[in-house]
């Protein structure tokens, strides 16, 4: 009896000594820790550059940041939670775009969330689209791999890393600014199949985002044709742009932000917005996000905001056309 | 090959400096842990813990990380011995003759040549990883998807010697675990099968909540019929293999490293598949096979050793060629990159004293582990003295975490509840839960492959017999089925009654 | 225990039936070949007549399928003391379940380790107390703060 009472009595204290530290106002933000959703699972270039940054920013918040990664069915189940999630800036999570527009816009997909589900806070990593190939490969510039695909139209095997992603997108790009050239697309699943698939020699031109293969250029594996933006990459100096190639309207990226659900208090988004962007501009962030070849370009706010909706907006005309163009 | 012998005593030089010794150390330590704990794979793991390893030195770092890879690749199997729940995905096979064993009393054994067998696995994988590396690398490349597929079909067919002693029920339950991972988008179109609307079901059910309830709840379910039991007494003899268990081992530690290194070297085999590819060679060559399932030391050497020796075949393409073969192995990739290091051929010539350290560090790691675990099986053999129902309530609370953390999710949770109904209701019933498991892990693997290769030939389906690896393989399947339809079909018109 | 067997050989064919219906609403073939619809119909149709043997096999030999629970296997139904801790567990399972959002990781990892060591029969109150305040807090601590796993936070931020 005497045990049962000094149980209960153990328990008591336990519940109170819990209950206690719970409930603060929202002016002391954050007074918890902190729920950060990655969409895919644990070591992918999303979730390195989550954690990376995360361990910054904890500092500067005083709050643990604990990054969660919801994997599954390329990133819906984890916008999924975070559109559901309550919007009192503990939980927050990473947007990536425009595989967050196109799981929104594919019909298919049957997404519960749209693009208005989201509040954008800090956008962390722009990684242009490049086309590449095996150094033994016969095509030695963009050029040819064009060519090519227009002597012999659905015949050149190219890859991307995976249904409607933005390699996908950027192949319909070319197959547009270049009338006549048709690529036999293959889907990959992400960037280590692909590589693996074109060193093989089963694949003739690969469609990835420069991050994916800076090391591999550099040890001479494969040979970069082109990178899809206005301005050559850092990384790949070398490397002339799709811009300088002629092909102005093939501009192609994968973007990585941070964001919440809807409805989040405004004076929460500027102290994450001043938090997050702090601590990207950290040396110690850009060191180790510049040594893995991804590109940083800090948008916060309006600017973040307006490129969220252009890339949606972009993204709408190209998903559609991926469900209707036929396989050739 | 001398100049090969001189980095590698260099690289030794390099890894037992007593840093990186304790980093090799913490490492092991923190693996074994991981494999240990719900919820935190290998995978997990390692990803977690890059952050902390921005202090040290690139090559303290890499010893660190891949030594928690290999570390928790053993770790997995002391709760898979214990408690019948594997740690890690890769050990769920070792559920079965495992927990047999430590249901005998001989925990203690399966422990302890599960430990032998990583060391030697691991130690042979890592020699052959210095001596044929280069030329082995050119292989990874040759199973493209048609190749891919071709070597599945062969693991699919490989599973009559799965099936106990009914083929019927074995295949059913094969074919139930194909159709149960088709479950979620279909990997060409992206179009949602059997998924009821359902958004957790968009990536299929999980692999651990399903083997968690399939495994852990059906057994805590099918243990509490008769609760009352004895304890299990392990004394110090239990602790040690027998001469016997011995002698039944050694053919399936080196068949099992055989087939761990050579799966290592294909990337995407997984690190699940090899340990199912040694189980049924060692079923397959045994004179006992009926015996598997009742705890029989060689179904836990046998695939023990063989995650471990594949854990580091796996290296053989991140070092040669810079392309990760499982998803831990991506982690690793990921961890050189951002300490400003390339994976591939260049960094053998860029930073070889960083390559060659790291690779004697297997060396060092895999003794280390031996050390580690050795003592410590009487350790963990003497969990199963605690009072029955004690870890039969800790064991669920094991399994609602590691269940749940893999993606917070409640859903995994329900999941695994459904699964383990359904094994303690095919336990009951004698039904072979093995098939199952590999049906699930086979089923994305020969779909995705399969279409890829269309994709790849725009739908000529000649692709599998016109490239001469796949046409082999293809022709090995057929020739496995053909071998087990004749060894089955006759005993059982002949004499149905046969046991 | 054999009637077992012929469920569950029923089971199984319901379970192929209801696939290769559904499969049918998916496109079976596309451009390259087999479309998303493939796969699961021909595993269902198989399957289906596997089954179907199982069932013919069953009802042929009272002895067949080898393998299977002989007549004189002990009975299915486990008595009731311990069919009172399998229903038991399995409840205290699904309101974990339904808790754990809710609550929070602690506060429904100490109820639940409670109440199923109660239902399991032990009745060393400070044991389960001391244990489930180990498995319930100490848990939570080492894997939220030490080892960075999140578990779920409750309503009332526990």
């Amino acid at each position: 009896m005497r045990l049962r009472r000094l149980a209960m009595a153990v328990t008591a204290v336990a519940l109170v000594a819990a209950l206690g530290s719970a409930g603060a106002s929202a002016q002391e933000y954050p007074t918890r820790p902190i729920n950060m959703i990655v969409s895919f699972p644990a070591g992918g270039s999303t979730d390195i550059g989550a954690r990376v940054v995360a361990g910054i920013a904890e500092k500067i918040l005083g709050q643990p940041i604990v990054v969660v990664n919801r994997g599954g069915a390329g990133g819906q189940v984890g916008w999924t939670e975070l559109s559901r999630a309550k919007p009192d800036g503990y939980t927050i999570g990473f947007l990536n775009l425009p595989a967050t527009n196109t799981t929104i816009l594919d019909p298919e997909r049957q997404a519960i969330f749209n693009e208005g589900s989201f509040t954008p806070i800090a956008n962390q990593v722009l990684d242009p689209g490049v086309v590449w190939v095996a150094a033994n490969s016969p095509f030695k510039t963009f050029k040819d791999v064009l060519d090519a695909a227009k002597a012999k139209p659905g015949t050149i095997r190219a890859a991307t890393t995976g249904i409607l992603s933005d390699d996908h997108l950027a192949i319909l790009m070319v197959e547009e600014a270049s009338p006549g050239a048709n690529f036999r697309v293959v889907h990959l699943l992400g960037g280590a199949a692909q590589m693996k698939e074109t060193l093989g020699g089963n694949i003739d031109v690969s469609f990835d985002n420069v991050g994916g293969i800076v090391p591999q250029v550099k040890s001479g594996q494969v040979r970069a044709l082109a990178v899809m933006d206005t301005e050559r990459s850092k990384f790949l100096p070398d490397v002339p742009t799709t811009k300088e190639l002629g092909l102005p309207t093939v501009i192609s990226s994968s973007t990585r932000g941070i964001g919440g659900p809807k409805g989040m208090d405004p004076a929460v988004v500027k102290k994450l917005q001043d938090v997050f962007a702090q601590a990207m501009k950290d040396p110690d962030h850009v060191k180790r996000l510049e040594d893995a070849g991804l590109a940083i370009k800090i948008m916060v706010g309006a600017e973040y905001e307006k490129y969220y909706a252009e890339t949606h907006e972009k993204a709408k005309k190209y998903t559609e056309w991926a469900k209707n163009r036929p396989q050739k | 090959m001398v100049d090969t012998f001189h980095h590698l005593m260099a690289g030794f030089a390099a890894a037992a400096t007593p840093t990186n010794l304790m980093f090799a150390f913490i490492g092991c330590f923190l693996g074994t842990l991981i494999g240990v704990l719900p919820g935190i794979g290998p995978a997990a793991g390692t990803a977690i813990l890059i952050p902390l390893t921005f202090q040290l030195d690139a090559t303290g770092a890499i010893i660190m990380l891949a030594a928690i890879y290999y570390g928790a690749m053993y770790g997995g199997t002391i709760t898979s011995v214990l408690i019948n729940v594997p740690g890690e995905a890769a050990s769920v096979i070792t559920c079965i003759d495992g927990h047999a064993m430590a249901k005998k009393g001989r925990a203690g054994a399966a422990l302890g040549i599960a430990a032998i067998g990583s060391f030697i696995g691991g130690v042979v994988a890592t020699v052959l990883l210095v001596l044929v590396a280069t030329p082995l690398s050119r292989l990874a490349l040759s199973f493209g998807p048609p190749e891919f597929f071709a070597l599945m079909i062969v693991g699919l067919v490989l599973v009559t010697s799965l099936a106990g002693s009914s083929l019927l029920a074995g295949v059913l339950m094969t074919i139930t675990g194909l159709l149960i991972s088709l479950i979620g988008l279909d990997p060409v179109r992206g179009a949602p099968r059997f998924t009821f609307g359902i958004p957790e079901l968009f990536d299929g059910l999980g692999f651990i909540p399903v083997v968690m309830g399939l495994f852990g709840v059906g057994e805590i379910l099918a243990t509490a019929e008769k609760p009352y039991r004895e304890v299990i007494k392990t004394n110090l003899r239990g602790l040690i293999p027998s001469r016997e268990e011995w002698n039944r081992s050694m053919g399936a530690i080196w068949r099992g490293t055989g087939i761990g290194f050579f799966l290592g070297l294909i990337p995407g085999v997984g690190a699940i598949i090899p340990t199912f590819m040694s189980y049924i060679v060692e079923k397959r060559l045994s004179k006992h096979p009926e015996q598997f399932g009742t705890g029989v030391i060689e179904g836990v050497a046998g695939p023990e050793t063989a995650n471990n020796s594949y854990a580091n075949g796996a290296m053989v393409p991140l070092l040669t060629l810079g392309i990760p073969s499982s998803p831990t192995i991506a982690v690793l990739m990921g961890a050189f990159i951002i300490n400003g290091l390339a994976p591939g051929p260049l960094l053998f010539q860029e930073r070889p004293d960083l390559v060659w350290a790291v690779i004697a560090s297997f060396f060092i790691g895999n003794v280390l582990l031996l050390i580690l675990n050795l003592p410590l099986v009487g350790l963990w053999a003497k969990i199963l003295e605690i009072p029955y129902q004690y870890i039969c309530a800790g064991t669920l609370l094991f399994c609602i975490i590691g269940a749940y953390s893999i993606n917070q999710s409640i859903f995994d949770l329900w999941v695994m509840l459904g699964c383990g109904v359904i094994g303690y209701l095919m336990r009951k019933l004698s039904f072979p839960l093995a098939p199952l498991v590999l049906g699930l892990i086979l089923g994305p693997q020969i779909e995705k492959s399969m279409r890829t290769s269309l994709e790849m030939s725009a739908g000529d389906f000649s692709i599998f017999v016109t490239r001469p690896l796949s046409a082999s393989l293809l022709a090995l399947a057929i020739a496995i089925l053909v071998f087990a339809a004749m060894q089955f079909a006759p005993k059982e018109i002949r004499d149905p009654n046969a046991d | 225990m054999r009637r077992g067997w012929f469920v569950t050989a029923g089971v199984f064919l319901a379970l192929f039936a209801g696939t290769a219906f559904l499969s049918f609403k998916l496109p079976l073939l596309d451009a390259l070949g087999p479309g998303p619809g493939f796969f699961p119909l021909i595993l269902a149709l198989l399957g289906g007549v596997l089954a179907l043997a199982l069932v013919v096999e069953l009802k042929r030999d009272p002895q067949a399928p080898a393998g299977a629970p002989q007549p004189d296997a002990e009975p299915f139904m486990p008595d009731q003391g311990a069919l009172f801790r399998i229903v038991g567990i399995i409840v205290l399972l699904l309101a974990a379940f339904t808790a754990l959002d809710p609550l929070g990781y602690r506060v429904t990892s100490f109820l639940f380790i409670v109440l199923m060591l109660l239902v399991l029969g032990v009745r060393n109150y400070l044991a389960i107390v001391l244990v489930a305040l180990a498995l319930s807090f100490g848990v939570f601590h080492s894997f939220y703060y030490w080892l960075k796993v999140p578990l779920p936070i409750g309503e009332f931020g526990l």
